[in-house]
């Protein structure tokens, strides 16, 4: 089966590609300095930022497709937009727990209620939320229209739970590389952050790419099962012959 | 033209919603008081609040069970008295935030959450060995 051009067995490029990034990023993680004041703890930075950057950049995607599938009525920006809202899932929970991981050695508690915090959570729920939606319904233009709904309505949320900590005091700081005043990291680490960054963004695509490719293959699926619904039925199921079975069997 | 309102009245829903939210529980939305707000509007002697800030450069004083500290928001300092052993990144000129009450004078805190900034910053290096992290003042 060649879905989309891409084997769901082998290695793409960008299976590859991820591989690659993620090997020289964690290499930069570990052998750039401690920071000045946390120390190595720090290097979480690493991981936290660039999956939020990565979760967003996923919620994007996941309105572009939303919006291009009202407009075209073509499924295949649905499953572009359910890969790219899972993807987004996935990385939105990944920048929590590295989050949390963070707070207990740094601020000393591993959560608080404050308001980027509380905001965060809201944000995966409300996308987990658009996958429990999707679940619920089964026609999939119904689906795709609902859920492209949805999808655009929820990402209101994305610049409220950015700019939270601008908006107001919290316990967690300000941005570090999107600072209004300019990028508050020296040169060595703001390396090991891109690394990160492209790092997860490739990871990012290619787990898309692949969502992609299965959610073509569920909607083949749904089709040649909605399709041969009626001749399937009369071809699986044979009648009972139980009067020409028993006169074989006396014959 | 109707699939188009279906749409636009429950985005402008949400929009408003939203709107109201960060515009009339901003100051619920707040995670802690500076020492200014709470010096100048004192809150009941019993409310429970956090109030946050730097820790005033000279000021921490150890003592049994705690630690004693000023609050400094650049404009008006609060004395703090702290119960319980401080967090591991506790340090003059930090950024703290301490929940407790404050009694018109002094801020009895139970519970302290340390703030970093969002600076990193590479240590001094000195000869080819970095400082301990946290040393520097």
């Amino acid at each position: 089966m060649n879905a989309s051009g891409h084997r769901m067995g082998g290695a793409s490029w960008l299976d590859r590609a991820a591989l690659a990034a993620v090997a020289g990023a964690l290499a930069l993680a570990f052998l750039t300095p401690p920071e000045a004041t946390q120390g190595n703890v720090a290097r979480l930075f690493y991981l936290h930022v660039p999956s939020v950057s990565v979760a967003y950049m996923a919620f994007a995607l996941a309105l572009v497709a939303s919006v291009g599938y009202l407009v075209s009525r073509r499924m295949a920006f649905d499953h572009l937009a359910v890969a790219a809202a899972e993807v987004g899932v996935v990385f939105t929970g990944f920048t929590i727990l590295a989050g949390m991981i963070w707070a207990k050695p740094t601020w000393g508690v591993y959560w608080t209620w404050s308001a980027r915090l509380t905001l965060t959570a809201i944000m995966l729920f409300v996308y987990i939320g658009y996958l429990a939606l999707r679940r619920a319904i089964e026609d999939p233009q119904a689906r795709a229209r609902r859920a492209a709904i949805y999808g655009i309505v929820s990402v209101v949320q994305i610049p409220v739970v950015h700019f939270s900590v601008v908006w107001w005091r919290d316990i967690h700081q300000l941005g570090t590389v999107a600072n209004p005043t300019g990028i508050q990291m020296d040169g060595i680490l703001l390396v090991a952050f891109f690394a990160g960054l492209v790092a997860f963004t490739l990871v990012a695509a290619a787990l898309v790419t692949r969502r992609y490719a299965l959610a073509v293959l569920e909607a083949g699926v749904h089709d040649a099962a909605a399709r041969g619904a009626g001749a399937l039925a009369g071809d699986a199921v044979e009648a009972p012959r139980i009067g020409a079975r028993a006169g074989e069997e006396h014959g | 033209m109707s699939r188009y309102w279906r749409f636009v009245v429950p985005a402008m829903i949400v929009l408003a919603v939203v709107v109201f939210l960060i515009f009339q529980l901003s100051s619920n939305l707040v995670f802690f008081n500076t020492p200014t707000e709470l010096v100048e509007s004192p809150p009941g002697t019993d409310a429970r609040l956090r109030l946050g800030g730097q820790v005033a450069a000279g000021t921490v004083v150890t003592e049994d069970g705690g630690v004693r500290f000023l609050v400094t928001d650049g404009r008006r300092s609060v004395p703090v008295v702290h119960r319980g052993a401080p967090q591991q990144l506790f340090a003059e000129g930090r950024g703290v935030v301490v929940e407790g009450t404050y009694d018109g004078s002094v801020f009895h805190s139970d519970s302290m959450l340390v703030r970093h900034d969002e600076q990193y910053r590479v240590e001094d290096v000195e000869d080819g060995v970095y400082v301990n992290p946290g040393s520097q003042p």
